[in-house]
Order: C-alpha cells, then sequence, then structure tokens
C-alpha cells in the first residue's frame, strides 16, 4: 500500500488518502499525466482495469472520471479520479487501453454514454447504444428524454436502417484471397441469447469474430438516477434474473456506506444465505446451459428440477420466486416469523441437490464425449486472465485465486470458513468443473450461516423478527462508494455517487464481468471451428443482462 | 399380384397408411421416453397419456403456411421435399414384414436385397444436401456441406456392416439370410451388429451424430427455411429413414420377424421398438461431437474395424460354422 501512495505521490496530485483495508483513492491534477501514471501503476503490479466511470457535473463544469485499477494477486487496488472539461468537442482523454486492454470495452461504454473521447483508442466507436442515441449521450446529465421519445418514429427508423445495412452483408472479399463468409450468430439463433458475434469463417474454420451488443440495453444506470433510494433495487435486481440478490447486496452495500450505518449480524447473516442461494440457483443453469451448447438437455432439464427446489426456498422468503427484491438497504427486507420452517424447506433443497450428486458426477461430469470435446480446448492461462481482467469462475478456473468474499470480506463471509475453489487446468471442461465445486462450496456456507443463525436466536443475541431492518434516513448526505460483491460470474462493482440531501442516486455505475468475458471471444473463438462457438461461448457463462445492463 | 394386392400394398401395408402411423407412434415414443429420461411428464392433455398430442401436431404443422424464402430457388426447393418421403419409403418393398404377406418374403423378393436396400439408404443423403443448398441460406449450406462429409464417412463403414450377414451366409437375399440366422450367427454377427448400429445414428443423424442438423451450430441446418407442410413432409421422410434402417438392422442380424414359440409382425416390432429405446437412451446422455471429430472417428476407427469385422466372419464361416 504504501509503496503505491509513493508511486501517485511522484505526479501531481489533489489527495492520495487510504480507502477500505485494499484500496487507495487519488486524485489527479493533470489529465496529461493520466498515462505516465497507469504506465507506473502496472509495473508496480497493478495491471487489471476493474471499471471506467464517468461522472457528469453540469454546474461545475467538469467531467469527473474514474479509473477503477485493480492487481487480482495481491489484492491491491487504486481508485484514480481525474478531471476533464465537459464539452463535447474538448471532453477528451487519453486512452489506457494500450497499457491495459482491460479498459477497451469499459473506455467504449463511457464514449458511447458519455461522450469522453479517448484519444489513441485503437478502434474508438459507438457501441451498445442504438443507432438513434448517436452523437447524443444517453447518461450526460442535460439528455433531453422526452425530446427523445417525441422523435420515437425516426428514432425507430434509424434503428431499422442500421440493422438492415449490417445484415445484407454476407461476404468479404479479399482480393486475390477469394472471399470469406460474414456468419451473423445471434441475436436470434437458438444458442446465442440477444447477442450478435459477427463471425467471419472460411468452410467451418473460424477467422475473426466481432462481438455486437446491446440489444437489451435498459440503461439501467440512468434509470436508477430517477428512483428513490429503495426504489433502485428494482432497477439493480434486474441486471441478470438468474443470480438476482447479489447485485443487491452490492448496492445496499453503497448505500450503507454513504449514510454511514452497520446492519445488524442476523441481517449480516442473512445475506450470506440469499446471496449463496442467488448463486447456487444461477449456477444450476450454467451447469446444464453447458450441456445444452453441445444438444443435450437432460441435465439442464435435472438442473431446473433442482433449482425449483431453491426457488421455493427464495418463494417462502420474499414471495417472488426470479425478482425477489428482498434485500434492501439497512438489511434484509422481511423478517423470519417462523425461522425453523423456512430452515426446513432450505435443508430440504439441499438434501435434494445432495441427492442427485452422485449421479451428476458419474452421468455428466464424467461424460467421455464431453472430455474429447471440451478438455484442452479455450486454455486461459494466468497472464490471459490479468491482461483481459477475467473474473470470478473463469480466473478461478485458471487457478487464480480470487474471490471478492475472500479478498475483501462483505456482509458475514469473514466470520465464515472459506477458502478459494479453483481448478488447475483453466480449459473449458475446468470452467464447467468449477461452477460444480462452487455449488458444493455456497451450500457449505448456507449451512454455517444457518448454524450461526440458530446459535445466535438461542443464545439470545439474535431476534429474526425485529432484527432484520435498522432504520435508515430517507434523505442522504453528500458522498461517494464503491462497493464489490463476489457475483455468480465475478467480480461485481457499484459505484455510487449523491448529492447532499438528496432522495435518490446521483450517478451509479455497474459494473460486471461479462463484459471483459464477451471481449475475451475475440481472442477465444478463431482458430477454432463453427462448433466449437456454442461451447466455448457457454463456457464463458455470459449473461446478455450484465452485458448490456 | 393383383391390382387390389398392389394397391393393399402401397396405401395401407407398408405403404402410407402403415409408415403414417409409425411416425405418429415413434414421434410419441420418443417424446415420452425422452420426457422420463428428462425428469418432465411429456405429452399429457390430449388423449389418453397425451397420445393425441403428436396427432394435433403433425396436423398442426399442415395447416401452416409453406414459405418459400424469396432468395431460394422455387423449384428445387419445394420439390425435394416431395421427393425425398417417396425415395425413403421406396426399401419397404424390400424388406420382409410379416409371415401373412407374400408367403413371409419381401413384396419385391429378390437376390440383391441388400444391395437394393444399401443403394436406396445411400440416395437419401444427396436429396438431403440439395434442401440445404436449394435454400440459398448460409446456416442451410453449411448443414448441407456437413451431410454430404458426414455421409461420405459414415456409409464406408455401413455398407461394410450390412455385407457381414452376406458374408456369413453366402447369399444377398434378406429372406434367407432371416432364416439362416441363429442363436450362434447372432453371436457371430454381433460386432458387425454393433458398428451397424453406431453408423445407423451417423446415417440418420441422430445424437451423438446430430452434427448436419445441430440446432445450436448451424440452426437446424438444411431445415431452417422449411416451414408447413414442406417441413411436415422432410420429417416423414426421416421417420420412415429410420424404420426403414432400424428394420434392416433387426432383418439382418436379429432374426427380424421370427421369434420365440411363434413368428409374427410383432417380433420385428418389438425388436425395432428396443433399437428406437436405446438411439432415445443415447440421445439423452451423450452430447454432440465437432466434425472433424466425427471424420477422425468414422475413418481411424469405424471403417478399420468394419473391415476387420468382414475377416472375423470369414474366419467364423470356416472355422466355427466350417462351410
Amino acid at each position: 500500500m504504501e509503496k503505491i501512495k509513493e508511486i501517485l505521490n511522484k505526479f501531481e496530485m489533489e489527495y492520495v488518502e487510504d480507502y477500505k483495508p485494499t484500496w487507495v483513492k487519488a486524485k489527479l491534477k493533470n489529465k496529461e499525466d493520466l498515462l505516465e501514471v497507469v504506465k507506473a501503476l502496472k509495473e508496480a503490479g497493478i495491471a487489471s482495469c476493474s471499471t471506467v466511470s464517468p461522472t457528469d457535473y453540469p454546474e461545475e463544469d467538469r467531467m469527473e472520471i474514474n479509473y477503477f485499477l485493480e492487481d487480482i494477486i495481491n489484492k491491491k487496488n487504486v481508485w484514480l479520479k481525474v478531471d476533464i472539461e465537459r464539452a463535447l468537442d474538448k471532453c477528451e482523454i487519453d486512452s489506457i487501453t494500450p497499457e491495459l486492454p482491460s479498459a477497451d470495452y469499459h473506455e467504449l461504454e463511457s464514449y458511447s454514454t458519455f461522450g469522453v473521447k479517448f484519444k489513441g483508442h485503437p478502434n474508438l466507436r459507438y457501441f451498445l447504444i442504438s443507432a438513434d442515441y448517436y452523437g447524443k449521450f444517453p447518461f450526460r446529465k442535460d439528455f433531453d428524454w422526452e425530446e427523445h421519445e417525441k422523435q420515437l418514429i425516426e428514432n425507430v427508423n434509424a434503428i431499422s436502417e442500421e440493422f438492415f445495412e449490417e445484415y445484407e452483408e454476407n461476404e468479404e472479399t479479399m482480393g486475390h484471397e477469394g472471399s470469406r463468409t460474414v456468419l451473423h450468430w445471434g441475436p436470434t439463433h437458438p444458442a446465442s441469447g440477444p447477442i450478435r458475434l459477427k463471425v467471419y469463417v472460411n468452410g467451418e474454420n473460424i477467422e475473426k469474430v466481432e462481438p455486437d451488443i446491446g440489444y437489451v440495453w435498459r440503461a439501467l444506470e440512468k434509470l436508477a438516477e430517477r428512483k428513490d433510494f429503495i426504489g433502485t433495487i428494482v432497477a439493480v435486481e434486474r441486471i441478470c434474473f438468474m443470480d438476482n440478490t447479489n447485485p443487491m447486496i452490492c448496492y445496499a452495500q453503497a448505500v450503507e456506506e454513504i449514510a454511514g450505518k452497520e446492519i445488524t449480524p442476523f441481517a449480516k447473516y442473512m445475506r450470506v444465505i440469499l446471496g449463496e442461494l442467488g448463486r447456487t440457483v444461477s449456477h444450476l443453469i450454467s451447469l446444464g446451459g453447458f450441456f445444452g451448447t453441445m444438444g443435450l438437455q437432460t441435465f439442464l432439464m435435472w438442473c431446473l428440477d433442482v433449482r425449483e427446489y431453491f426457488l421455493d426456498v427464495l418463494e417462502d422468503y420474499s414471495g417472488a420466486r426470479i425478482a425477489t427484491a428482498c434485500i434492501e438497504p439497512g438489511g434484509v427486507r422481511y423478517p423470519l416469523n417462523d425461522y425453523k420452517a423456512w430452515f426446513g424447506e432450505l435443508n430440504k433443497a439441499i438434501e435434494k441437490w445432495e441427492s442427485v450428486k452422485s449421479d451428476i458426477e458419474d452421468i455428466f461430469l464424467k461424460n467421455p464425449l464431453m472430455t474429447v470435446r471440451a478438455k484442452e480446448t479455450g486454455i486461459f492461462n494466468e497472464e490471459d486472465v490479468i491482461e483481459n481482467y477475467l473474473a470470478g469462475p473463469i480466473a478461478r478456473a485458471s487457478n487464480v485465486k480470487v474471490d471478492v468474499r475472500k479478498d475483501e470480506p462483505y456482509a458475514a463471509y469473514g466470520e465464515l470458513e472459506m477458502d478459494y475453489v479453483t481448478c488447475d487446468s483453466g480449459d473449458t471442461r475446468d470452467r464447467l468443473y468449477i461452477i460444480y465445486k462452487e455449488i458444493n462450496q455456497s451450500i457449505d456456507l448456507i449451512q454455517q450461516a444457518m448454524k450461526k443463525i440458530e446459535e445466535g436466536i438461542e443464545a439470545g443475541e439474535m431476534d429474526p423478527k425485529k432484527d432484520h431492518m435498522i432504520k435508515m434516513p430517507r434523505r442522504m448526505p453528500e458522498g461517494e462508494a464503491v462497493s464489490r460483491v463476489e457475483w455468480a460470474r465475478g467480480e461485481m462493482l457499484m459505484h455510487l455517487v449523491t448529492m447532499p440531501k438528496s432522495t435518490n442516486p446521483y450517478r451509479l455505475k455497474l459494473k460486471a464481468p461479462s463484459v471483459n468475458h464477451t471481449r475475451m471471444l475475440e481472442k477465444l473463438l478463431p482458430n477454432h471451428t463453427l462448433s466449437d462457438i456454442p461451447l466455448l461461448y457457454g463456457s464463458m457463462h455470459i449473461c446478455q443482462g450484465d452485458l448490456d445492463r | 399380384m393383383n391390382v387390389w394386392e398392389m394397391l393393399f400394398y402401397i396405401f395401407v401395408f407398408p405403404g402410407l397408411l402403415f409408415l403414417l402411423a409409425w411416425t405418429f407412434f415413434v414421434f410419441y415414443f420418443a417424446r415420452k421416453t425422452l420426457a422420463y429420461l428428462h425428469k418432465r411428464v411429456g405429452p399429457h392433455y390430449n388423449g389418453p397419456a397425451g397420445t393425441l398430442q403428436t396427432i394435433w401436431d403433425i396436423f398442426k404443422l399442415l395447416t401452416k403456411e409453406s414459405i418459400t424464402p424469396k432468395s431460394a430457388d422455387p423449384y428445387l426447393f419445394n420439390i425435394i421435399p416431395i421427393i425425398t418421403p417417396l425415395v425413403a419409403a421406396l426399401p419397404v418393398i424390400l424388406i420382409p414384414w410379416t409371415p401373412l404377406i407374400n408367403h413371409g418374403h419381401a413384396i419385391l423378393d429378390t437376390d440383391y436385397g441388400i444391395l437394393g436396400l444399401v443403394v436406396l439408404i445411400g440416395v437419401e443423403p444427396f436429396l438431403l444436401f440439395l434442401t440445404g443448398f436449394g435454400s440459398n441460406n448460409k446456416y442451410s449450406f453449411l448443414g448441407g456441406m456437413r451431410i454430404l462429409a458426414q455421409m461420405i464417412s459414415m456409409e464406408a463403414p455401413f455398407f461394410l456392416a450390412a455385407l457381414s450377414p452376406a458374408l456369413l451366409f453366402g447369399t444377398m437375399n434378406l429372406y434367407d439370410i432371416m432364416y439362416s440366422n441363429t442363436w450362434l450367427t447372432t453371436l457371430i454377427l454381433l460386432p458387425g451388429a454393433i458398428i451397424f448400429i453406431i453408423t445407423m445414428l451417423g446415417i440418420l443423424e441422430q445424437p451423438p451424430f446430430n452434427i448436419p442438423d445441430a440446432e445450436q451450430e448451424i440452426v437446424y441446418g438444411f431445415y431452417t427455411e422449411y416451414a408447413g407442410t414442406n417441413y411436415t413432409l422432410l420429417k416423414f421422410a426421416e421417420f420412415t429413414e429410420i424404420l426403414v434402417i432400424s428394420a434392416a438392422a433387426v432383418t439382418l442380424f436379429f432374426g427380424g420377424y421370427r421369434g420365440i414359440f411363434f413368428d409374427s409382425f410383432w417380433w420385428l416390432f418389438l425388436k425395432i421398438a428396443l433399437l428406437a429405446l436405446v438411439m432415445v437412451a443415447i440421445r439423452a446422455s451423450n452430447p454432440r461431437l465437432r466434425l472433424d471429430q466425427m471424420l477422425k472417428f468414422t475413418w481411424s476407427w469405424l471403417t478399420p474395424l468394419a473391415i476387420l469385422n468382414l475377416v472375423w466372419i470369414t474366419f467364423a464361416k470356416i472355422y466355427i460354422l466350417g462351410v
């Protein structure tokens, strides 16, 4: 930490201060220094960029850009801020993509939504947004949404024209080399989900891949600014329906940090249980979906069968199965009036999982044809993980020990016994195995947390009927917070900015791991055949919901 | 053979009506068994245990509009779905179905039965390739290419395996082969039968060799552009082919309609249903192979094994049967 501060202090800084145990927060005076700072930090091991988040201050005529840079091996992170001018023609800054490739898509996103031009970016283009937003930059505070909606018909035409133009491209001529076919893999492809991969193929062999995203872009970050602090949770939880609870934990932590409140131990353990339930529910789909990409639906059906039991538990608690909205700033939303009955349901679900485990291992995880297809294909090593900031299960499958639950313990994870779950080789099969191992870890954590809650209640330290919430202020003070959780697909980071006495967030940046994982497809897929696209794509466990937000 | 007899063969058994009934049955059977293995219920509401569901589905498909894409070749696109079921149904006359018809012989009782069967089955993939070619769609065309690659590599071991009973019994007449088969020869023919069944999965595009119509990769390949009646006809051709090749397998290796205590069509049917059950079980537990892996498997394992099998048959014929 001291070393990083030393490096930062060599440059002109407005301030350099500690923030949480693993972060250093600093603000750069001159934007010209940025590249030099990033280079120096990269030499010190901070080689991954988590995200780039601009905040727009029209009154002060400035745009503040936040860089979240991480050293995922040694768990030392830097939150770097820099001010630039706001006017569209002057709103530009050096791109850090040549130094940290993981910033690539995040810079494109900032350019498309805020109009920040990144000088020296290898391929600066509009991204994520549809044709009707080109040149308008929807996340700026002065963007006129009503005017935009009035031009609805025109906008629809702009989108469809762009769409048709792009889809008419079937072939790329290459002079004397002949030509290669352009396949549009998505967005209505059976295995793609709402994303389009432009695949350049020579026969069955893939030569180049270009992801085109934004088909389910809902502007959640902007939507959060229009809702109050409680209402924002329904925007946040819709990042991806599969793991629904963890984004809410992340958001609630950021709000609690700004309000300066500490939640009760009971609520902390409840967050562990709910968070791990969300992870299990999501992983069960990932597990089955992996085989679905190879045309085998049996495993998916079996996983959905088990998943029903876990959804029943969520339904018992919150009344909803998928979009639960059960965690809010201040704790968890509902008391446990009959905790024994709920734990009984939970144990039933766990028993169901234990009862199918041996069948799953024998029939599917040791399946010879799956091994033939998935073993030793699409290998990621540690450098790939750091350079492109692959997160969560994908990183752990390559034997990189990274897990926010352990690196920066939140909720009650610090008091539970857990270890990094890893696999060795980092190939496609390991990205299946890691998911299976993580479900077992989640079950173990749930059992530990249940035990702690039971002990707490028996000792009279916890009251499940009252302890679930603390009182939160209706209006928040001015502040800024960064909160991280281990989501089912990797690190989720939220950057929340509030104004004095505000009732709604001023800016909420949602960072989800699928962005980097999708970017990785450009490097992963070439030199494989067409049959490998669904398998490798499925092994990245990408969810378009958190890709587009 | 008089006219009425002929019309009965064409329209009732083993012709159109029988093939339709088989299509309904195997569709329902595959759905229900697969659902059981998936831990689902499967068709449930229409008819007793959902038996009417398949029939309604097929009639629903028939009432749908048949769409011909703008860029497709309209003649090729629409003629192939008519030719394909006809070609698929032709081998039916070469197989002895029941003791009640033609004194237990096939309708066309010929000494070149296996040859006819193999040729008629081998024509089918080229028609399916033309469906992909005529669709003028990138995914369909890829599906057409894949089907050619798969058929060329699968047919070599398929024919070699089909030859093994002919070599053992010294005849290509299916009726004679069926009646020469004993428990001992069934055991001798078992390696050939296994190779035949594996290649059968490839030729019928069943998992793990459903590469030409891979949904997740090339969007059902050559089926992509077909809808309504045309799609129904292609599916009908597919199920007819399943029936014909399974019946061929049973006749060649497992004694056709001959059974314990009595000979009947139902023995043949039972054996075919068991084969279908094996196919469904493989489908429910194995993912799809990649095209290059399939090619490697057929040419470096299956074809050499099929040739070795012929050596084994010759050996067994001389030293075990002592002919």
